[in-house]
């Protein structure tokens, strides 16, 4: 027996078990926003090859005191820590057997590859110099002691194998009810699959684990010029934490979403032990967090009366007001708190993780850092791809959890409300396989 | 005395004491101090006793389209012994303006001077050479400027073109230069030829010049406009004595202003010092500290330069080519970044934007009170069937039975 | 029973772990000890003694001579006025004067060649390279990806990247090295006309730092050379009358700043051993757990008669 809401008001139903993947249908994968989208895309490419010819200096608001701009401090260390779910929530689910994660997990993948993707995207252009990263393929020029060298080495091939590969069953699974004559060859990439999958997970676990620390590790070597605030041994480990509850926030927040957005029953089991765990990691972080300042003595910096406090109360409170909300609302199952819980306590940590590179990084006290409204564009442009990405995904393959029941819908609506797709050659057999000719027929 | 007396024989003969030849070689030292073999001795007194050996150059000076201006600086020096003593040192055999005889006695005259000394004088020419229509815009005796000068340059030892009108065309050649007026390069080949351009220049640089090839059989080295490397190497901002000003940022405005009655630099005002080569910041004319044009307040015009003078605007700014630290210094902490309007605005507005989706979908949480009802239409009924139907066991499952070979081998 | 593939690979991974961490953390010596930084064999660097320069700025126009690099004249197009060093200035002459009047100072900046770089730690591909004899830290264009780590790495905010153009460039003093290898000087110190700067082994710049301190007692600031133990070590020393923080050169501590920083990064990802064996480890429980998952998969296919979804 499950609990899941309507409204507010929790009902409990075995209607309501997340049980099982099924595409969001009923709904047009191209409507006015998701051409919002693509456009803003389409204007991120252009600018984008604007940056490559100019240089970097023209497009954005880069200097020579902040190195960094926001596609490096934003839409790689910021929004890969929001799509860190794979990680967070695949552990969660296979080594800590919270097993009820498992319905998470397809929209854990896809948002941590997307994540992954757009951030690996931005990395290469932000590179100044991008065409040597050619290097990448010889062990033996790697800086081993480099934490970026870890972190551009471990992400890709984290984005381009263990990533990639653990999303390749949906695609399976689409072209196993796509067509028919498909299967064979779909079951036997199933098995080969099958057989790795130890190995990959494993991997899965293990770069991010590792890189989304060297993110953190980064700015240990920026040394005094981060604020001591933010600037700790400890960074490394506080940012793989910040990942961790960040990414639950992005994975069940944009599930919660989906489920309002598109009128999908939620599963509060899931959905509560989400919350709970999430909470739980708000909480050990934000104790850790302040033990370290405590401990380092920088406590009374957070006292005086500069950005830098400024910035440290907005995301200790955004932090630890989302842990709040999310602790209070598994009691009662309310939803808006949670999802208000979710968002607030992942503002937070992106704030957290984009502070030591720009907003407590102090590199001399006469200058700024300001993204241009190029660099402004282009950042949202690549987050916009990314969001046309999983509209089109999530509307097109088995991604957001639904009851079984769903899916005999899903088959039943394809049949009865969009019977031309049987003529066309594309869809073979309907969208998912349901007009495939049976023993009954 | 023979027809061609030393240099020193003929001072001697005019009169003229050791004292002012010595102070005459000391201004060549001072005018090419470096970049001649002849001033490159050790002493004045060397310098003097190799002049002195040599024997009068032979000298012939034609004019064409010219003002007479380089002719008037090498006269109208601050004292008149200076003039005569250059025009003792060297043997000037034919010169229109200084010497009295004309028309025909004057044509004879040149063609004496060319016949004595063939092959060994130097022949400098002043005034721009005109060219167009066959050279019918200038004759000399019934023939064109171009014809006269050919013939003289022939049997010349070396041809030096003085003044900025024989270096390159100067003031006739300025736009739209109705008489194809050009440098003496332009219409002579096969001989050595030396610019000396300037408006006018200093008479010095052309003393040094001719004593050099007489006295060491040779000219010095040259840049790649023909001018010697000892005059003309550096431009006149690196000499400049308002070079401070311009390093401390101090600049005239306008003439009169108080910055130009105070002296600063007149960049502002359109000198051409920076990109001009010339040394006319450290030897001034007619032998007076402080005579030369940036001196007294006036901007340089460029006039050694061929694209500059007559080719750009009198107070346009120039270039700074080699440019150097000013004579300011940056701060410890320099200042970096800054914050646009437009991009503040853009952020702002995406921030708003996403904050306000936010805000508008925490509140369909509360009021969508269908939420988790498939609205979706859909055939309820025929669902119920495709569930039912579906109940039945799949012959392939995804995954394979649990127990492995591995463990068929333990039981 | 015989021994199967599995168990060996999981009893390895389990003994090996705790191996792994004591060989690579080094039990017990995690907090004390400060690795030694080598001095490399021919060291060379430069002796800067602000409380002789005159500002003359002779250093900064020999210096693009010297590297042949245009003048940076995007201050006032007159005059080659750079606020900073930049793409175009590897080496400024700046200066530190307080409104209250107390006592000012010229300050040169340009590489101090740490003997523990923090750039060259940080640089992925290793662009940015000391070399082992001299010790001079020169960038490299073909290793380097343009990922501007150096210029947050570095604690005295030298190297600088080109922000204009398709093939940016880092820019940051060499000590001239293609001048050395002709036998010069650095372009700086062969046109300063007080010896304000010195260029030389670093032995022997240590050595004459240390003789005019003590031959002017109370001339310098602290009675110390900077740079002869700050931030590891660094090959380029200076001098001065007035605090070093006020020219900009920050107060780091004996240990450099990567060894301070990376010691626990360094630690865990040595030979990879660390890495490799939680690796191991994690593939053994996930085994197990991918078993429990297949079981309960395979019943709820059966149930619903639905493939199961992996």
């Amino acid at each position: 027996m499950s609990t899941a809401t309507i409204g507010n008001a929790p009902v409990t139903s075995r209607e309501a078990r997340w049980e099982r993947a099924v595409p969001v249908y009923g709904f047009p994968v191209v409507n006015g926003f998701f051409l919002a989208l693509v456009a803003m895309t389409l204007v991120a490419f252009a600018l984008t090859a604007y940056r490559e010819l100019a240089g970097l200096g023209p497009v954005s608001g880069m200097n020579d005191a902040y190195g960094w701009g926001i596609w490096k401090t934003f839409n790689v260390m910021v929004l890969t820590g929001l799509g860190s779910g794979a990680f967070a929530v695949g552990i969660a689910a296979w080594l800590f057997k919270r097993k009820r994660l498992h319905a998470l997990m397809r929209m854990a993948l896809l948002t941590s590859f997307l994540a992954y993707a757009c951030g690996l995207l931005l990395l290469g252009i932000d590179a100044g110099r991008p065409w040597n990263f050619y290097w990448i393929v010889f062990p033996w020029k790697w800086n081993m002691h480099s934490p970026l060298a870890e972190v551009a080495i471990c992400m890709s091939i984290y984005a381009m194998i263990p990533l990639a590969l653990e999303n390749i069953p949906v695609v399976l699974e689409r072209l196993w009810y796509f067509d028919s004559r498909l299967r064979p060859g779909v079951e036997r990439m199933e098995r080969g699959l099958h057989k790795f999958f130890p190995w990959i997970i494993a991997a899965a676990y293990l770069l991010p684990g590792m890189h989304q620390s060297s993110l953190g590790a980064l700015m240990l070597l920026a040394g005094e010029r981060v604020h001591p605030l933010w600037q700790t041994p400890f960074l490394p480990l506080l940012y793989l934490g910040a990942a961790t509850f960040m990414s639950f926030g992005c994975v069940a927040g944009t599930t919660m979403l989906c489920c309002v957005v598109w009128k999908r029953v939620m599963d509060m089991e899931v959905l509560d032990e989400a919350a709970r765990i999430t909470a739980w990691l708000v909480f050990g972080w934000l104790g850790l967090r302040l033990l370290d300042i405590l401990f380092r003595g920088a406590l009374g910096t957070a006292f005086h009366a500069d950005r830098f406090a400024g910035v440290f109360w907005l995301e200790t409170v955004l932090i630890s007001v989302g842990g709040w909300m999310l602790y209070r609302s598994v009691r009662n199952h309310d939803t808006r708190m949670m999802f208000l819980g979710y968002v607030l306590s992942s503002l937070g940590g992106m704030i957290y993780r984009f502070s030591p590179t720009t907003l407590a990084f102090r590199p001399n006290p006469e200058s700024l850092y300001f993204p241009s409204t190029i660099e402004v564009l282009v950042a949202l442009g690549f987050i916009c791809m990314g969001v046309a990405a999983f509209l089109l995904v999530v509307k097109r393959f088995g991604i957001l959890p639904a009851p079984i029941q769903e899916w005999h819908d899903m088959a039943s609506y394809f049949r009865f409300r969009r019977p031309y797709i049987r003529w066309t050659g594309y869809f073979k057999y309907g969208f998912f396989g349901e007009n495939e000719p049976t023993d009954s027929d | 005395m023979s027809k061609h007396p030393t240099i020193a024989e003929h001072l001697e003969a005019s009169g003229v004491s050791r004292r002012s030849f010595l102070q005459l070689c000391s201004m060549l030292m001072v005018t090419a101090p470096v970049g001649l073999a002849l001033t490159g001795k050790k002493s004045v007194l060397q310098v003097a006793e190799a002049i002195g050996k040599t024997k009068r150059p032979s000298v012939i000076w034609l004019h064409f389209q010219d003002c007479t201006g380089c002719t008037e600086t090498l006269l109208r020096t601050s004292a008149p012994d200076v003039a005569h003593l250059i025009l003792d040192v060297i043997s000037l055999d034919y010169h229109e303006t200084l010497m009295a005889a004309s028309g025909a006695q004057a044509e004879a005259a040149l063609r004496s001077a060319i016949a004595d000394n063939a092959g060994k004088y130097v022949l400098v020419v002043e005034g721009a050479i005109p060219t167009r229509d066959n050279g019918v815009y200038m004759e000399l005796g019934g023939r064109p400027a171009v014809q006269v000068v050919r013939e003289v340059a022939a049997q010349a030892g070396a041809v030096i073109a003085i003044g900025s009108c024989a270096s390159w065309g100067g003031v006739p050649s300025a736009d739209p230069n109705p008489t194809g007026a050009v440098g003496v390069d332009y219409v002579v080949s096969g001989k050595p030829i030396v610019n000396l351009p300037g408006c006018p220049p200093n008479p010095y640089n052309l003393l040094a010049l001719v004593l050099e090839y007489v006295t060491m059989g040779r000219l010095p080295e040259l840049d790649e406009f023909n001018r010697p490397k000892f005059a003309y190497e550096r431009v006149i901002h690196e000499n400049c004595p308002r070079r401070a000003h311009f390093d401390a940022g101090r600049f005239a405005a306008a003439f009169g202003d108080e910055g130009h009655r105070k002296g600063w630099c007149l960049y502002k005002l359109g000198c051409k010092g920076p990109i001009t080569h010339a040394a006319c910041a450290t030897r001034h004319f007619n032998e007076i500290p402080g005579v030369w044009p940036i001196g007294i307040g006036a901007p340089c015009v460029g006039c050694t330069e061929k694209g500059v003078v007559w080719r750009m605007g009198t107070f346009e700014t120039v270039p700074i080519h080699l440019a150097t630290p000013p004579d300011t210094y940056p701060p410890i902490y320099s200042a970096a970044g800054g914050i646009k309007v437009g991009a503040a605005a853009l952020v702002g507005a995406v921030a708003g934007a996403v904050g306000g989706a936010t805000w508008v979908a925490s509140q369909r949480f509360q009021s969508s009170a269908e939420a988790g009802v498939t609205r979706v239409n859909v055939d309820r009924e025929h669902a119920e069937k495709l569930k039912a139907s579906a109940a039945k066991p799949i012959d392939k499952p995804v995954f394979k039975p649990v127990s492995t070979p591995d463990d068929k081998k333990e039981d | 029973m015989a021994i199967t593939r599995r168990e060996l690979i999981s009893t390895v991974a389990k003994a090996g772990v705790p191996a792994a961490v004591a060989m690579t953390v080094g039990a017990g010596s995690l907090h004390a000890e400060t690795e030694s930084i080598p001095i490399p064999s021919a060291a060379v660097g430069l002796l800067y003694d602000a409380s002789i320069c005159i500002g003359c700025k002779a250093c900064v126009s020999a210096c693009s001579e010297a590297n042949d690099t245009p003048a940076d004249t995007r201050g006032d197009a007159l005059h080659q006025a750079p606020s900073d060093l930049n793409d175009l200035t590897r080496n400024i002459i700046k200066l530190y004067k307080p409104e209250d009047g107390s006592p000012s100072s010229f300050v040169k900046r340009q590489c101090m060649h740490c003997l523990d770089p923090a750039c060259a730690a940080g640089c992925p591909f290793q662009a940015l390279h000391k070399d082992p004899e001299t010790g001079i830290v020169s960038w490299t264009a073909e290793e380097c990806i343009g990922c501007r780590y150096c210029t947050i790495t570095c604690p005295y905010h030298v190297p600088r990247f080109q922000w204009k153009g398709f093939n940016p460039r880092v820019t940051k003093c060499e000590l001239c090295s293609q001048r050395l290898e002709k036998g010069l000087e650095p372009g700086c110190s062969s046109v300063c006309p007080t010896g304000a700067v010195i260029f030389g082994p670093r032995t022997v710049l240590l050595s004459e730092a240390k003789r005019r301190i003590k031959k002017n007692p109370g001339r310098y600031y602290q009675e110390r050379v900077y740079g002869e133990t700050d931030n590891g070590g660094t090959q380029c020393l200076y001098l001065s009358r007035v605090s070093f923080e006020k020219l900009g050169l920050p107060e780091l501590g004996p240990e450099s700043v990567p060894a301070r920083t990376l010691r626990w990064q360094r630690r865990l990802y040595q030979y990879f051993a660390l890495p490799a064996l939680l690796y191991v480890g994690l593939v053994q429980v996930i085994r197990q757990r991918l078993k429990g998952h297949e079981q309960e998969a395979h019943e709820r296919e059966k149930e619903t008669g639905l493939r199961a979804q992996l």
